[in-house]
């Protein structure tokens, strides 16, 4: 196919190549005012210029607690919580910031402690619940940043805003971004690979969309692809019923044959390309079902993850494939894993949901160190936003829970490009403001994209007249405080 | 002033040889001033630095930037041109001047720096077309223009395509479906003057014409039938999609078409017709997530509206001066609010929409489209009730052998045993229910709607497990009722409605039902049901409905759900089960025990009644027996099924267009909302007030005009209006070749690509309003032009030169749409209902991809679980396909199809295995395949004139000799192949739910379905040559 002239000469008339060739030769000058204003020969112009310094992570496995995760019961320890416990949060922290419309109309704001105890692990004696006490125990290899924060305080703008950079939809998503300025090195399974689970403290949970991983105004190429358990892990993967696969690999051939002689005739590089395009189509009908195959893997490693990594679709085996993908060098792997909303019954549901997610993530963490992958592979655990320190509803009730909370929560960085065992930023008392080293969403999104060899500033795509990068119009910050 | 040297010897290189012409201000220098000097000296005030702005002439040489004529006095030259760090652009921003456009700026100041209104704000001009050399190719005015350009750089047009091609291409433009075989061969054949022009003035004339037109508008006006947003429910919007439709097929003219979505309720006595069609701006999102602020949703809710009106309509990308006066294009913040103004007096709701109910204001009228089906209707849904009522005797005796022997069967090995009852999860509860003694599941407050997640641990037998049972048990607290709700009103006692009942099973405890392992039922029966609610409703996870047992009963009652498959304790000791109370009116079961049984169950579907009479030898049931048996035969017989669903459709359609139904509009709200400038767009930091107006830079609307909308619209299609006509040329341009004049459709600012061809573009936006905005005059004239006629296939020597197109010197090409792609396979195959218009539809879809994501259990809004529709709705054209915004279909998705949350004006083609894999293993594509396989061999006797017949058929031209040679041995491959493996074929022809004509061998048809699947992936089958 290669040394295929007809091939050639198409690529060389596709206008990636084209500019990729002459963009940088003598006709640049002529044709950068010729071409100046239309948005995909701006646009290639950037692609091809990435990464823009040497990456520190080559993939990213994002771990995304979908609902708002309890910073105040999980990690923002603050002994003054024990003192205040059923007392009025002080008007002074609460200031006059607005809250969602759950709690805007309640009478009383009594502060609750968390619902559960915790060590001071590691090196650094960073706090984390006993809820996560297989985290616990990878303290040192993880950054801890406690002073997150987002304007946004409802989940649809909230969960937008952290997965693409903006709280209206229309933007791409965070893998998306990753594809499109680095593409793939893998020739058998997309570039981006989603997965999702259902959690067992509140289900449902808040709703998830398609646009979370979507290309936005980026080619549709780089949206992020569902693998699901079962029978079809990739959606219209199998042949259909009474064809096999040799039956369908002549097909392809013959298929590829009348594909050669249409695109000799019409002289049309296009063709030539769905070629390619059926080619990988039939080597993820192998490469997928291998991946999905857990057979492999050692009965140590599968106890690692612990009993839910046996039950397909769970977090914890998305976990495992999480890690068998990158493996496989598949650039953005994410995980959405839902039920982190509680608004209601906390004390319940959030053990069961610290539960499902524990264990495994953990593992996956060890289980990359082990593999020698975590050194260029960025983990983000990340979630929307935060929960209020004061309760929702009646204190103490059992019904009682937290409403969502913008103006600081916690994430958590480790692996390629991250320090290991720290923590960055800090909150007050209440954990209710930042009082230390604020880091916006932007800046999180400008940190991922440095530590994949992306500066955010100049990785942009022409979009209606605007250069828009991943971190939007405000000014973004990496921050350098947690890099390695 | 400094000069670095190596400008100047880039400078040197750079200009020898070219000629000294006048430099273009607004080709080539209005776009360096944008992109590279805007940013801090152009209209946005906030954002100026040094007080100096370059967009306004006067300005900049009152400050000094520029004196004209002299560049060596000009600030501006110096900076731009210093190699200190007084440079300009500075050395950290991002976009830098290179020597060539550093000297296009000095040249211009050199030669007077003449400012021009920016092209786009500027009337467009009719110039008289160009006179040209080669006199015999113009069709005419626009061949003029395009050929002037072309032999201006010394090029000739391509050849015409060939008839093959072009009655393809004229098919798939005005109509998005291939022409028959037997169209394209008579076309082929006839030579006559007049032949092309008589097709297009047919394919003007199809009602598919209107289908075609009304997707691009669909996309930019983002239609779709949820609200958006993270719940996402369902709307009813498409009474609005159909006069969208129906306004492209009465050839509605553009102006008006405009005036009455933009403000027909402003209209005088305004007709159902135009208060449908102001759906339009009412097809923005909209939320009802608990919580959310309302004054910030309808902040965003107006927001979009100006940002749809900016890129759909005006080419302009108004939505940049929402936070700050906008970077580029005169349009200050103040403008924005303005024209935000116009759409913020109607009396929408910032939390709106839930439970299927249509987001205020709405009304309900009749679907504009005329399609004269009803007699026809009428006679189908006749015919079909009188075979559902006179069933083959045959049929029924069949029918009720197997219910006897299911009646024999019942109970056979029946075992019943406990489980253990370990978790018990619910949403929106933290207390008012629990488990008992690891057995009873125990709801002492019933919340208004409710699912519940139980874990059970299977007793462990060796035995497999072939259902549950669900018992419902009296609740003392409750006088030993069953349940927390009435039913209905006038019911003595309360009950219990299950409104969907699911369970997976698994190695590990779950503790919610893992989606991806639902255990699918094979039967599901009851103890007792109240008529109406019988068992089975609980399959259906869009609650619809539900089992409710019969009231009077107060003993304990159960439903029995038999597993289409056992399932074994050893391997799956878990099971989850959901048990969905979903409707409101706390109808939740009180006490309930979940068992499960080995062997069979011991209930029936049957009820007591039919059982007896089934039981009954028939010479001695009496006639009304008989005929309530024959009654509940063909009310749910599964041999029946496929009648009713076709009587259902066709009762449904017939509904769609007598019926009223609901669809939202605009309106003015009693009292309007106040409209601010919101700092930074902020709807929480209001500043001045304003009152609806039109951007300044823009021709001012005419003082009589009220001011309203419908000034508004008005003012846009006023005929010196420069945007409107050369967006909507523009539009129509890019539909038919693939790009626009200007290639970016939402932008005509200066941002904006400046058109290829500029004078083509005014001379057809001119043309058009002086011909009353005739839109089917306007295809027409481009689509008889003989640069529309070209051939697609050039020289390599052009694709060089020209990669984008855009000297037009060779016939566009394109990879259909995502819904032609479908819309042709349907055709092809012969499955296409081609009804237009209606409620959308729910075609093939693998799995549930909506309940994965979605809040299903939690909400009352609809569209949260997806169902398959049946019979007709499967066939429907793509347009109609039901679009849930945070789940948009996913083999049309794979195909670039937008999911409609904002305004697109500019799809992708993009080339993907995914695409791939829906076209070779979609059930949809599959099951085409299966059926154009049957037309194939139906039309004639020989595999070579079936495979030319074929091969005309899917891609309107003959086989060439080279590929017919391929084609039959692949043929003759797969025969061998299904000769000796004969399960084979028939599994695959088992695809899709169309029934296969017997009468073709099964080996013979199987091998015709994949070569059918073989000519449907050509790369040529999806493309616009």
């Amino acid at each position: 196919m290669i040394n295929d002239p007809i091939y050639d000469q198409a690529l060389n008339t596709t206008r990636r190549a084209f500019l990729g060739h002459s963009a940088r030769g003598v006709g640049a000058v002529a044709l950068g005012t010729m071409l100046a204003a239309d948005e995909a020969s701006a646009n290639s112009a950037v692609a091809d210029l990435v990464p823009h310094f040497a990456p520190q992570a080559k993939r990213v496995v994002c771990l995304f607690q979908a609902g708002g995760l309890s910073h105040v019961d999980l990690f923002d320890y603050k002994p003054t919580l024990s003192k205040f416990h059923g007392q009025e949060i002080p008007p002074s922290v609460k200031g006059d910031q607005r809250l969602t419309g759950m709690t805007s109309g309640q009478s009383a704001y009594p502060v609750t402690r968390p619902i559960s105890s915790g060590q001071f692990c590691g090196e650094h004696r960073t706090w984390i619940s006993n809820l996560l006490p297989h985290t616990q125990q990878i303290a040192d290899k993880i950054a801890i940043v406690k002073s997150m924060y987002t304007e946004a305080i409802n989940h649809d703008p909230a969960i937008t805003f952290v997965n693409t950079g903006n709280q209206q939809p229309g933007y791409p998503s965070m893998g998306a971004w990753a594809s499109y300025g680095l593409g793939s090195e893998n020739r058998n399974l997309p570039t981006f690979i989603t997965m999702t689970s259902q959690g067992s403290g509140k289900y449902p949970g808040q709703p998830i969309y398609s646009r979370l991983w979507g290309s936005g105004f980026l080619p549709s190429t780089h949206q992020g692809v569902g693998l699901r358990p079962g029978a079809n892990p990739v959606l219209y993967l199998d042949n259909p019923p009474g064809v096999s696969r040799g039956q369908r690999r002549e097909l392809l051939d013959d298929l590829g044959q009348l594909n050669h002689l249409a695109a000799e005739r019409m002289a049309d590089a296009e063709t030539l390309a769905r070629i390619d395009a059926y080619e990988m189509a039939f080597r993820m009908q192998m490469s997928v079902p291998e991946l999905m195959d857990l057979s492999g893997e050692s009965p140590s490693t599968l106890e690692s993850y612990g009993p839910d990594a046996l039950r397909p679709g769970s977090y914890a085996a998305n976990c495992l494939l999480a890690r068998r993908l990158l493996e496989r060098d598949v650039r953005f792997v994410q995980l959405f894993h839902r039920g982190w909303d509680q608004h209601i019954a906390l004390s319940q549901q959030l053990p069961r949901q610290c539960q499902d997610i524990d264990q495994p993530t953990a593992a996956l963490v060890n289980d990359l160190e082990q593999r020698g992958l975590l050194d260029d592979t960025l983990v983000l655990f990340a979630t929307e936003f935060g929960r209020t320190v004061f309760t929702q509803g009646k204190f103490e009730a059992p019904a009682a829970g937290r409403d969502h909370h913008g103006r600081c929560f916690t994430i958590w960085m480790a692996g390629g490009g991250v320090r290991a065992g720290m923590e960055y930023g800090s909150t007050d008392d209440f954990c209710y403001n930042i009082v230390e080293n604020p880091v916006h969403l932007r800046d999180m999104h400008a940190t991922l994209l440095h530590c994949l060899g992306l500066d955010f500033e100049r990785f942009t795509y022409r979009f209606r007249g605007l250069d828009v990068g991943l971190t939007g119009v405000e000014q973004a910050h990496v921050v350098k405080g947690i890099l390695a | 002033m400094l000069i670095s040297k190596f400008l100047h010897i880039a400078l040197a290189l750079t200009l020898v040889g070219s000629v000294s012409k006048a430099v273009d201000f607004q080709r080539e220098v209005l776009p360096l001033l944008s992109d590279r000097c805007f940013q801090c000296h152009g209209p946005d005030e906030n954002a100026r630095q040094a007080d100096l702005r370059l967009d306004v002439r006067g300005e900049a040489i009152d400050y000094g930037a520029i004196v004209p004529h002299q560049p060596e006095s000009s600030t501006l030259v110096e900076r731009i041109l210093a190699d200190d760090d007084s440079v300009m652009p500075p050395r950290t921003a991002k976009k830098q001047l290179s020597p060539a456009e550093r000297e296009i700026l000095r040249q211009w100041v050199a030669e007077g720096a003449k400012y021009e209104k920016h092209w786009a704000f500027m009337p467009p001009q009719k110039r008289m077309p160009p006179e040209v050399e080669n006199k015999d190719w113009p069709a005419g005015p626009i061949d003029r223009f395009v050929l002037a350009k072309l032999e201006g750089q010394g090029l000739t047009p391509n050849n015409e395509a060939d008839r093959y091609t072009l009655i393809r291409r004229l098919y798939l433009d005005l109509t998005g479906l291939p022409p028959s075989a037997e169209e394209v061969e008579a076309f082929a054949a006839d030579k006559s003057a007049g032949a092309y022009e008589r097709l297009v003035d047919r394919l003007l004339a199809s009602p598919h014409f209107g289908e075609r037109m009304a997707l691009e508008w669909l996309d930019a006006v983002r239609y779709a039938d949820t609200n958006g947003y993270s719940i996402d429910g369902g709307r009813h919007m498409w009474l609005w999609r159909d006069w969208v439709i129906n306004a492209f097929n009465q050839n509605w003219p553009y102006d008006q078409f405009l005036v009455e979505q933009l403000a027909g309720d402003l209209l005088e006595n305004p007709t159902d017709a135009q208060l449908i069609a102001t759906g339009m701006q009412r097809n923005n999102m909209v939320t009802h997530e608990g919580g959310t602020i309302p004054e910030e949703n309808l902040t965003n809710y107006n927001a979009d509206r100006v940002k749809t009106l900016g890129e759909a309509v005006m080419g302009l990308t108004l939505g940049c001066a929402q936070c700050h006066d906008h970077k580029y294009d005169p349009i200050t913040q103040r403008d924005y609010y303005r024209l935000f103004a116009f759409f913020n007096t109607l009396s929408d709701k910032g939390l709106d929409g839930s439970g299927g109910v249509n987001p205020r204001p709405f009304f309900e009228a009749q679907t504009v489209l005329q399609t004269g089906e009803e007699p026809v209707l009428r006679e189908t849904i006749a015919h079909l009730e009188q075979q559902l009522a006179n069933p083959s005797e045959a049929d029924m005796a069949k029918w009720e052998d197997r219910q006897r022997e299911e009646l024999d069967r019942r109970a056979v090995g029946l075992v019943i045993l406990p489980t253990r009852a370990l978790k018990i999860s619910t949403p929106n509860s933290g207390s008012g229910f629990g488990i008992d003694n690891e057995r009873v599941i125990h709801i002492t407050y019933a919340p208004d709607i409710a699912a519940y997640d139980v874990l059970l641990q299977l007793p462990s037998i060796d035995e497999p497990i072939t259902g549950i049972r669900v018992r419902m048990l009296p609740d003392d607290e409750l006088d030993g009722a069953l349940g927390h709700g009435k039913l209905e009103a006038g019911d003595t006692q309360k009950s219990l409605l299950l409104t969907a009942l699911s369970m997976s099973a698994d190695a590990a405890p779950g503790e919610v039902v893992n989606l991806h392992r639902l255990i699918p039922a094979r039967q599901v029966t009851a103890s007792s049901w109240r008529e109406g609610y019988r068992a089975e409703n609980v399959l259906d996870p869009r609650r619809q409905n539900g089992w409710s047992p019969k009231l009077e009963s107060s003993a304990p009652q159960h439903l029995t759900y038999t597993f289409q498959s056992p399932i074994d304790a050893g391997q799956t000791p878990y099971l989850t089960v959901q048990l969905n109370y979903g409707k409101g009116g706390r109808r939740i079961a009180a006490r309930t025990e979940i068992d499960v049984i080995t062997g069979n169950d011991d209930g029936s579907p049957l009820p007591a009644e039919m059982i007896s009479i089934v039981r009954t030898p028939v010479n001695q049931r009496s006639e009304q027996q008989q005929q309530a048996l024959a009654d509940y035969y063909a009310q749910h017989a599964s041999a029946t099924q496929s009648l009713r669903t076709a009587l259902a459709n066709a009762r449904e359609r017939l509904g769609v267009v007598t019926g009223k139904f609901s669809t939202m509009i605009m309106d003015q709200a009693e009292e309007p909302r106040t409209t601010y400038v919101l700092a930074r767009g902020d709807y929480s930091q209001p500043g001045k007030v304003v009152t609806p107006g039109t951007p300044e830079v823009l021709p001012a609307m005419d003082e009589a005009a009220p001011s309203n909308r419908l000034g508004l619209a008005q003012w846009l299609v006023a005929p010196d209006h420069p945007l409107t006509a050369r967006v909507e040329v523009n539009r129509v341009w890019k539909q038919l070749f693939g790009a626009g004049l200007v290639r970016t459709p939402a932008d005509f600012g200066v941002q904006g690509a400046y058109p290829t061809h500029p004078e083509l573009l005014d001379w057809l936006a001119v043309d058009f309003v002086e011909h009353g905005w005739d839109v089917k005059r306007l295809v027409r004239m481009i689509v008889t032009s003989s640069t529309y006629r070209q051939s697609a296939a050039a020289p390599a020597e052009l694709l060089r030169r020209d990669p984008l197109n855009e000297l037009l010197a060779r016939g566009p090409r394109f990879r259909l749409p995502a819904e032609f792609v479908r819309d042709s396979a349907l055709k092809t195959s012969g499955l296409l209902v081609d009804r237009l218009g209606g409620p959308s539809v729910n075609p093939y879809t693998p799995g549930d991809p909506w309940r994965e994501v979605s809040h299903y259990g939690s909400t009352y809004a609809t569209a949260q679980a997806f169902v398959q529709d049946h019979g007709e709705k499967l066939y429907r054209r793509s347009l109609y396909t039901y679009w849930k915004r945070t789940v948009p279909p996913p083999n049309m998705a794979a195909f670039d199809a937008p999911n409609r949350e904002t305004c697109v004006v500019n799809r992708g083609a993009t080339n993907t295995p995914l695409q791939a894999l829906v076209l070779l293993n979609d059930t949809q594509f599959v099951e085409a395949s299966r059926a154009f396989a049957e037309r194939i061999y139906a039309h004639d006797s020989t595999d070579e004139s079936r495979l030319r017949w074929a091969t005309m058929e899917m891609l309107s031209r003959p086989p060439t000799d080279a590929e017919l040679g391929i084609l039959m041995a692949a043929l003759s491959r797969e025969r061998e192949s299904y000769a000796s493996d004969r399960p084979a074929a028939e599994k695959l022809l088992d695809v899709g739910e169309s029934a296969r004509d017997e009468s073709i061998p099964v080996e013979e048809h199987a091998a015709w379905t994949q070569i059918a699947t073989l000519l449907l992936n050509l790369s040529e089958a999806i493309t616009r040559n």
